[in-house]
């Protein structure tokens, strides 16, 4: 489950055990690549909520989708191009069957770049949420998302830095969108529990997620890389998570890859850590990010993403990078200054809990959710 | 380095000051040339797209390159660590190597001809479009300057 998948399950959760009826609709899908239908379809139930799994329509032309979505990524496409990715895109006519059936109050749906996203919006506009978890990426300038935006019901944000976006792009008044976000536990878990079980010595930088070029993951191991070379300092690099980036013959005998963890053991890796290292370029929220503050560890993020740099600006909990020297200074400063790190790591937990409480996050969820009925 | 300034706001941390610390600190070093190192070129393999904006950085990374682009062809030392046979195996290596090296320099001093003309044409295209932006920034800015005059 991915970040959006998590979030959107997270808030049906919440309104749920808040007392209201709440149906989580989703596909028989688990690969977002592949859309192959996986799971059985059906309904169950999982604690608050009633869960139903459709199967993702067949006879996709992937070939098609894949030259369209190449072709959009690098620029320049036409409308042709868009009406080939959107149309090779992932949809559900069962779901949709299912959403005309059973006529509820609202339908909170995202992420934004699914051809399922659009066809739900497109055909319950005015019940429809859309939770986009927009980046700045080629994507969001397809053409047909400025419509969706304005058609929806409301808009829900998982940021500041995100709603900027898409009032630039897609000129939508501020009173269409709303800042929700996700609300986050506290946890307290021993800084030195990761480093005795895995035998590690040596201070290290922490990574959690998807592996890929877009994470930025292989600029993380260049920059672990020369920074281990130019300064002579034993840096080690944890990664949990799982992706297929190829780790540089010289780092590699410096990186523990603990893959797929738990909860409480990645938590207690960022605890343990020097800094949490974030490279991604586009992030609409980033959850893991605000894990690795309630760990109280401070963060190194990208300049160039305006979700994590907002984060880091406000929170006072993460220095930011656009290059490499810049990455060894801030790293160096964290192995060498104790009370800095500390100080960095409570400002992000301070940050986290005044701010993405799950009772901040659920009055913010039902306000976005009523302010739809006052307009009408 | 001082970091007195760090450690004295560690209670009440100021990112964003610290930040403009450390960027003055980057921009010091990077003037005294410790950042030009093909280490650091390597590490920015993936990120020249997001330098587009930091023009500075960019000119540190074609010195970086400059400082790699010949490749070192000459002789070097050759040792040989296994205890046994040591003399005899390193004879055997520099017989090896006097039989190679010729073919080596040839291809060597090829890669670095290639080597030296791809970067005289990075810099070459950076100063021409840095001249040709500074001219149309400076129309720009004598075309808005005559609108403002005129009423």
């Amino acid at each position: 489950m991915g970040g959006a998948e998590t979030l959107i399950k997270a808030l049906a959760e919440r309104a749920a055990q808040a007392g209201r009826t709440v149906h989580l609709l989703t596909t028989c899908a688990k690969n977002h690549f592949t859309w192959e239908n996986e799971i059985p379809a059906g309904s169950h139930r999982a604690g608050p909520l009633t869960i139903h799994c459709f199967p993702v329509d067949g006879g996709r032309d992937l070939p098609r989708f894949g030259r369209a979505q190449e072709r959009i990524s690098r620029g320049p496409f036409t409308a042709e191009d868009e009406a080939a990715w959107l149309s090779e895109s992932v949809h559900s006519r069962a779901l949709l069957e299912y959403l005309t059936d059973n006529p509820f109050d609202r339908i909170v749906v995202g992420p934004y770049l699914f051809g399922l996203t659009v066809d739900v919006c497109r055909q319950f506009p005015s019940r429809s949420y859309l939770l986009p978890c927009l980046h700045d990426e080629a994507f969001a300038r397809v053409s047909i998302f400025t419509k969706l935006f304005h058609d929806v019901a409301g808009i829900l944000f998982n940021s500041e830095p995100e709603k900027e976006l898409a009032q630039r792009l897609y000129a939508i008044p501020d009173t269409k969108g709303h800042v929700v976000g996700m609300g986050l536990d506290p946890y307290n878990v021993d800084p030195r529990a990761f480093t005795r079980r895995h035998g590690l010595t040596a201070p290290y930088v922490v990574y959690s997620g998807r592996r890929e070029p877009l994470k930025g993951t292989p600029l993380l191991f260049d920059y672990m890389t020369a920074f281990r070379a130019r300064t002579g300092r034993d840096v080690k690099l944890v990664l949990t998570g799982s992706g297929d980036v190829p780790i540089p013959p010289a780092l590699t005998p410096h990186v523990c890859d603990v893959g797929f963890v738990s909860e409480l053991e990645k938590h207690e890796a960022m605890a343990g850590a020097i800094a949490f290292c974030h490279p991604s370029l586009n992030e609409s929220f980033s959850i893991v990010l605000l894990e690795a503050w309630l760990a109280q560890t401070p963060a190194l993020v990208r300049e160039s993403c305006a979700v994590l740099l907002d984060h880091c600006r406000r929170s006072n909990g993460g220095f930011w990078f656009g290059n490499y020297p810049e990455f060894e200074e801030e790293l160096s400063r964290l192995l060498d200054d104790a009370p800095l790190r500390d100080a960095m790591g409570k400002a992000g937990r301070d940050y986290v809990v005044q701010n993405y409480s799950w009772p901040a996050v659920e009055s913010k969820l039902f306000a976005a959710l009523e302010a739809k009925t006052k307009d009408a | 380095m001082d970091t007195e300034a760090v450690k004295i706001g560690a209670k009440n941390v100021d990112v964003s000051a610290l930040m403009a610390e450390i960027r003055a600190e980057v921009a010091r070093k990077a003037s005294e040339g410790v950042y030009t190192d093909l280490r650091v070129a390597l590490a920015e393999k993936t990120n020249l797209a997001q330098l587009k904006d930091q023009d500075g950085f960019f000119t540190l990374y074609l010195e970086s390159l400059r400082e790699a682009v010949a490749i070192d062809i000459n002789d070097f030392p050759i040792v040989e660590r296994r205890r046994a046979f040591s003399p005899l195996l390193v004879k055997l290596k520099k017989s090896i190597w006097n039989l190679l090296k010729f073919y080596t320099y040839r291809l060597w001093s090829q890669q670095n001809q290639v080597n030296s003309m791809m970067l005289a044409l990075a810099e070459e295209l950076d100063d021409r479009y840095r001249r040709r932006i500074d001219a149309l920034e400076e129309r720009v800015r004598d075309l808005e300057s005559k609108r403002d005059i005129k009423p």
